[in-house]
């Protein structure tokens, strides 16, 4: 939950998620107008900076999150550059390094990177619960921005419950062999159906008790100034666009 | 004269898998009145909420709302629960919302109001049950009882005329139990009418104008906290006689009258007062 710390705690949390927003997506937009693989890093190296320094989200914390997508690109990369050959011309089993690809994978490698900066610029910023609504404000369908809702809410509930069926479970040595952890794991799986089903009912009266009628219905959030942050991240975006196309 | 608000006359419900929750279950429930509802865990007493909301509708018998009959229309329905606000028992399966205030303004806007009054609304709900400061907090961020006043809110910016809380004291302890209290006490004070289901048999004696016991799914007793739940049958029932009470009356066989004008404490703070009162006066020359 490091990301949730990050979005609740950071120094632009109150600032509109339409100026966040659309800063990331400039971001992007800057990240695939990249001539070259260095301003690619260029644009990644801003975007970590306005986080990190701007927003004032650790830089541990930030590497923390960044790991896994790091990992993932890295192993995505390397698959691009090396090339595994089974059977062939030999007969055996040959590896081959994409020798006139390697800038062209340099290249998506960094944009990626850039990308993921932008992205994670505005994941560390915002809560979900306001890209929700600057979801919702953009037209996107009720229909998946309630189930975004949900899933998010039912997220926490459900870990909770996961923790205690699990403490409950070794209290009672659930765990102790292989064999006892794989049917603790399907109680817990059965167990977990069942309060789902459950607790989907009790929420179902929870809205029909509150005069819901199907949409779920919520007041967006009102942030100070938010003519003056969205037309400074406009600028700021458009900058950075900038940058990305003129440099070479 | 304290009019009645709510009422079920004769009202009977089963579950479709044939459990009978409510048989021929009376009672009232007077405007502006703080009402507790005690019985053993399934006597009927979430059955008789989900019909004061008018999610459930009685198979027999009849609900009415300041002397007419429940109308089951979708406009009728709409009044009602704009009328009556339900609390549940578990805050975590009534919050839909990650957002404190988004959760909050999820009633109003279902009344559809303007978003300028769903505003007003939420900050003043969050602001009668001292949530103001812990609005922009994640809810799963939030302790037990924030949780409990969050559900509260989210009914009261609804504006409701009465309150119907299930268990609200489960799961509480005796610090978040006194704040919650005053809570109830600051709703009970700006108007609402303030109705309870607890096992609480201390809360239901010190804190209730009228106590409904129900049992199997009938109304037992009902009336006056100290003069239902000192009742025999009541008694044995819920197993247990309010501590102040008891003690009150163990006092009386020894000779200490605890009575002031005829008022018996009903709550621990009064009677310790009584009992500092009784003291001083026979000390005196």
């Amino acid at each position: 939950m490091l990301t949730e710390l990050s979005a609740y705690t950071n120094r632009w949390r109150q600032a509109p998620p339409a100026a966040k927003g659309l800063f990331s997506f400039c971001g992007m937009a800057a990240a695939f107008a990249a001539g070259s693989p260095r301003t690619a890093l260029l644009v990644a190296l801003i975007l970590s900076a306005a986080t990190i320094l701007g927003a004032g989200v650790p830089v541990l914390r930030y590497l923390r999150v960044a790991t896994p997508a790091l990992l993932f690109l890295l192993a995505s990369g390397l698959s691009l550059v090396v090339s595994l050959d089974f059977g062939g011309s030999t007969g055996g089993l040959s590896a081959h390094l994409a020798g006139a690809e390697l800038p062209r994978i340099a290249q998506v490698s960094c944009r990626s990177l850039a990308c993921l900066t932008a992205l994670l610029f505005l994941a560390l910023t915002t809560p979900l619960v306001d890209i929700v609504s600057l979801l919702r404000r953009c037209r996107l369908p009720d229909t998946l921005l309630d189930l975004m809702t949900l899933c998010y809410r039912t997220l926490f509930v459900m870990s909770e419950a996961v923790h205690e069926t699990i403490t409950a479970q070794s209290a009672r040595l659930g765990y102790a062999t292989f064999t006892l952890s794989l049917r603790s794991l399907g109680g817990l799986v059965a167990n977990l159906s069942v309060q789902v089903w459950q607790r989907s009912q009790v929420l179902q009266l929870a809205a029909l008790a509150r005069n819901n009628d199907g949409a779920l219905r919520f007041l967006g959030p009102d942030y100070p100034n938010p003519a003056r942050a969205v037309s400074g991240a406009a600028v700021s975006g458009l900058l950075l666009i900038i940058l990305a196309v003129t440099l070479p | 004269m304290i009019s009645a608000i709510l009422s079920l006359a004769d009202v009977s419900y089963s579950y479709p898998d044939g459990t009978h929750a409510l048989s021929s279950c009376s009672l009232t429930i007077r405007r502006g009145a703080r009402t507790a509802v005690l019985g053993a865990n399934g006597a009927g007493k979430t059955t008789m909420f989900l019909h004061l909301n008018g999610i459930l509708r009685p198979s027999a018998g009849q609900l009415q709302w300041e002397g007419t009959p429940l109308d089951y229309s979708r406009n009728g329905l709409r009044m009602l629960r704009s009328r009556v606000g339900l609390v549940f028992q578990n805050p975590d399966s009534q919050l839909f919302s990650a957002s404190v205030r988004e959760d909050v303004s999820f009633g109003p806007m279902n009344l559809g109001l303007t978003d300028k009054n769903v505003r007003e609304r939420v900050e003043e709900a969050l602001h009668a049950v001292g949530m103001t400061e812990a609005a922009d907090k994640p809810v799963h961020n939030l302790s037990y009882g924030q949780k409990k006043r969050v559900c509260i809110a989210g009914v009261l910016a609804m504006k409701p005329e009465i309150i119907v809380l299930d268990e609200p004291m489960a799961g509480l302890d005796a610090t978040m139990q006194e704040e919650f209290t005053a809570v109830l006490e600051r709703l009970h004070g700006s108007g609402i009418t303030i109705v309870v289901a607890t096992h609480d048999l201390d809360f239901a004696y010190g804190w209730a104008d009228q106590a409904i016991v129900m049992r199997a799914g009938r109304v037992l007793a009902h009336g006056a906290p100290r003069e239902v739940l000192l009742q025999k049958d009541v008694q044995d029932e819920l197993g247990a006689v309010p501590l102040v009470a008891e003690i009150s009356r163990q006092l009386s066989l020894l000779g200490i009258d605890l009575r002031d004008n005829g008022y018996l404490p009903r709550s621990k703070g009064e009677l310790l007062k009584a009992i500092t009162a009784h003291t001083r006066q026979e000390n005196r020359p």
